[in-house]
């Protein structure tokens, strides 16, 4: 059984749609028009345990909106949501047990107590018992170095001391289920690599992870699938090195020749690539298929022509393909095979 | 001069957005003047006392109301938000002076007061019954006190919103402001009707000039004479407030330097 | 059982960051504690020249503005944080709360304290004791157990009535609790005999928002004063009803809950 399934799931916000200024109030008491926004629109998803998902798309696509139903922050439209089999508002109290949210924009600390005090709030709110307790923090200081921080009220704390402590406020009772929205956001290099770190520590223990992001730095080596979210729909859900494999195994090689060799000659050595000039003389760009070609052998067969001044392989990343997925140039149905 | 015009002219023009202050501290003067309607109708429906009869009580009340409401559109909250902020050091680096600004800012917002109170007025008097209005001497001497009254009031506002400069916390400067004023100035109960000792006391502190001066002046409970001596004493109190609050002012400013704001 | 010990720790949780401001403490409290003297000044000058309004003497009129200072202040040492409720509608803030297994409306008013609460239950106890003390009732077990049960209702109706209006915000989506103050605010028209209003105010003060039942009828049942004694012995049930209409009005209000930055 799924640890989480959502079906059909359906957020549709409701706007009063006032006119400017004073008038515009009182004309919206007598004559009330509203705007519908479709936020998130019959979504389907089931997440298995132990799963560690990824779930992008550009801003505003829906990401946080289908958090929060997921962990029944918000009541759907219509559809349907539940976690370990049971319905978020109804068993609320269990759910809550089992699940934990992180929210990177916002803080679940108390403001006006120390850390230490906020995450033993918590551990009493959730009934936590004290050895388990201890184990976690302890477990949890390894990778986030909380010690430098317990005693820091909420309200002094850092951007990235914030997120480390917040990070073990979402996690003090062990849920099953963790939802990470944004966790990095704002994020120096170096406590980005902490966190992420510490997300597959997560991961590698088996707790069920969804994480949100706009950095796809976040999500390579830690996610095994890829869920793509555009206008509140789901437009792609499967495994994210299928989709690196398919869309991602093309190769740019650059060089540069010591003197000008015609185009012509070039292509007709290399069929089934594509060379262009680029901008500055005595550079070529030629892309090829990885799998119709290594770029070894793209080399070799140049160095016949002509001496090599210079090459430069690119490799495209999951980012760039992820990027021409919002910019609308790739279109990926459920198998990762494009339209 | 035209700095301040502009002033009073903004706040003038930004009243509506403060209707919510607004209607916040109506509400409570409001309240009391339901309250105490009530209960005085049916106190003085047997017999007068202490010399107020019914519809006087109701002309006390009335004055009492719009004294109350006078004034309190200037959001001393929003002074006091702007000392615990710091951001009154961005006035400070204004070409004007302080005290005469907000004075200026509480004026333009005089003209929704005045509707309201002429609203509240016009429906109590509706409901209730016609008023007595003082004959033409004594009517002109009221309407001197109802004047000062404004810079009187803004002046123990703007006092005790100073007290920001020492402590963080406005809302119990404010309580304490409303209970004393409340009492003193006789919005609460006639001044007749305390102890002799505190009436007196309270009959020269700067609060009687707030409801009781104006109230006694219209009621024609005090003659000519004894009214004018009230007014000089409103008047007195204005002077001594306004150079006393500039001591004050100067005091939170080593305040603020000190503290580095 | 864990949700009723839970509450003084979470409440109790604020305490220390209070005590960092000491001086505004004591203004808070001497601001308050003069508020209630100038009430019982202008009380003893009222009734200096007239001993007796619609039957309420000038000791059982403390005793009921002593009962809502009491209501009051409960409200506001131990259930501050419902005023808080706007806000944290507007600041998308009940997200945390809901993913706790704890009920959010205990966390939303166990998110402040109300330190001022303090003197108004001391005044308001010391203004209710010396009313019953010039009281001449009699005073049987049954009539202490009466007594006690009517504070706690009276209690229960004003913090259920700060919830319910309260939680209006999920309706108005206003960020700050406008709407529940200016009802609280007409709730002071209750510190007086009931009996003085004309029938509008006393449907309104006695029904729509029971605020008579904070101090005017169960006083008057305790006190056996006035024309109306049997109706305070409702009181209990009103408590009840309050309660219940509260919750059933937050719980109404959480679903419509949109969270903030959408």
């Amino acid at each position: 059984m799924p640890i989480v399934e959502a079906r059909g799931l359906t957020k549709v916000f409701r706007r009063a749609d006032k006119g400017s200024g004073l008038a515009g109030s009182v004309k919206h008491l007598f004559a009330r028009r509203y705007q519908d926004k479709v936020a998130v629109d019959h979504v389907d998803l089931s997440i298995e345990a132990g799963e560690a998902v990824a779930y992008v798309g550009p801003n505003g696509a829906g990401k946080s909106t289908t958090v929060k139903l997921l962990s029944g922050i918000l009541v759907p439209t219509s559809g349907e949501v539940r976690i370990d089999g049971l319905h978020p508002q109804r068993d609320r109290m269990t759910v809550a047990h089992r699940i934990g949210v992180l929210f990177g924009q916002r803080t679940q600390l108390w403001w006006d107590l120390p850390v230490s005090e906020s995450l033993a709030v918590l551990r009493d709110i959730y009934g936590v018992d004290h050895a388990t307790y201890r184990k976690r923090l302890a477990r949890f200081d390894e990778v986030l170095e909380l010690g430098e921080i317990l005693p820091v009220m909420g309200r002094k704390l850092s951007l990235g001391q914030r997120m480390r402590a917040d990070l073990a406020a979402a996690l003090v009772h062990g849920p099953r289920v963790v939802y990470l929205d944004e966790p990095t956001i704002g994020l120096d290099l170096a406590v980005k690599d902490r966190v992420r770190e510490f997300f597959r520590g997560l991961r590698d223990e088996g707790t069920t992870v969804m994480l949100t992001s706009h950095d796809l730095a976040d999500i390579e080596g830690f996610c095994r699938r890829l869920v793509i979210i555009d206008e509140g729909r789901i437009i792609f859900d499967g495994d994210l090195e299928a989709v690196k494999d398919r869309f991602a195994r093309e190769r740019i090689l650059h060089v540069e020749t010591t003197r000008p060799v015609p185009l012509e000659t070039l292509r007709s050595s290399l069929p089934g690539a594509e060379v262009t000039l680029e901008e500055t003389p005595l550079r070529y760009a030629v892309r090829f298929d990885r799998f119709a070609m290594t770029a070894g052998q793209a080399v070799t067969v140049l160095a016949t022509l002509t001496d090599l001044a210079d090459f430069r392989v690119d490799e495209p990343s999951i980012e760039d393909v992820i990027r021409r997925v919002y910019s609308g140039d790739l279109v990926l149905d459920d198998t990762g095979v494009p339209r | 001069m035209t700095g301040y015009r502009a002033l009073a002219r903004a706040t003038a023009r930004a009243a509506l957005t403060y209707r919510f202050n607004l209607l916040l501290s109506l509400g409570a003067v409001l309240v009391q003047l339901v309250a105490l309607l009530a209960v005085w109708r049916v106190i003085l429906a047997q017999a007068p006392v202490n010399g107020f009869t019914w519809p006087q009580m109701r002309a006390y009340l009335l004055v009492a109301f719009a004294a109350g409401t006078v004034v309190s559109i200037l959001g001393d909250f929003r002074m006091a938000f702007r000392i615990l902020d710091g951001d009154v050091a961005l006035d400070l680096v204004k070409p004007i002076d302080y005290q005469k600004a907000r004075l200026a800012e509480a004026l333009g917002g005089l003209w929704i007061e005045v509707i309201l109170i002429g609203v509240v007025v016009g429906v109590t008097l509706a409901v209730t019954g016609g008023m007595d209005t003082p004959a033409g001497p004594a009517l002109a001497l009221f309407a001197a006190s109802m004047l000062l009254l404004v810079p009187l009031k803004f002046l123990i506002v703007y006092v005790s919103t100073l007290a920001c400069f020492w402590t963080q916390n406005f809302m119990g400067v404010q309580w304490a402001r409303l209970a004393v004023v409340n009492l003193l100035s006789g919005a609460l109960i006639p001044l007749v009707y305390l102890p002799h000792w505190l009436a007196t006391a309270a009959q020269w502190s700067p609060f009687a000039g707030l409801t009781s001066t104006p109230a006694l002046i219209f009621l024609e409970r005090v003659d000519l004479g004894e009214g004018l001596t009230l007014v000089a004493v409103q008047l007195g109190w204005v002077l001594v407030l306004w150079f006393g609050a500039r001591l004050v002012w100067r005091a939170a400013l080593r305040r603020l330097t000190v503290n580095g704001g | 059982m864990r949700t009723i010990r839970l509450y003084p720790r979470l409440l109790g949780a604020h305490f220390r960051s209070l005590l960092e401001y000491e001086a505004d403490f004591l203004i808070l409290a001497a601001a308050t504690v003069l508020m209630q003297v100038v009430n019982i000044v202008f009380l003893s000058a009222l009734f200096a020249k007239v001993p007796v309004i619609n039957g309420w003497t000038f000791w059982s009129v403390v005793t009921m503005f002593g009962a809502v200072a009491l209501a009051e202040g409960v409200g506001s040492l131990f259930f501050d944080g419902m005023w808080n409720l706007a806000w944290q509608i507007n600041r998308g803030e009940l997200d945390y709360y809901l993913v706790r297994p704890y009920p959010v409306v205990l966390q939303s008013s166990s998110a402040a304290i109300g330190i001022n609460g303090l003197s108004n239950i001391v005044t308001g106890g010391l203004m209710i004791g010396a009313g019953l003390a010039h009281s001449a009732i009699d005073w049987t077990p049954w009539r202490v157990a009466l007594g006690v049960l009517l504070l706690i209702s009276s209690v229960v109706i004003k913090v259920s009535i700060n919830l319910g209006t309260n939680a209006a915000c999920f309706w108005l989506s206003s960020p700050s609790p406008m709407f529940a103050f200016a009802m609280h605010q007409v709730g002071d028209l209750a510190r007086f005999p009931l009996s003085i209003y004309p029938i509008a105010l006393k449907a309104v003060l006695g029904v729509v928002l029971p605020f008579a039942f904070i101090s005017f009828f169960p006083i008057a049942s305790l006190l056996e004063t006035g024309t109306s004694r049997w109706v305070g012995l409702l009181t209990p049930v009103i408590a009840a009803y309050c309660a219940g209409l509260a919750a059933f009005i937050f719980r109404r209000g959480l679903r419509r809950y949109e969270s903030a930055g959408n």
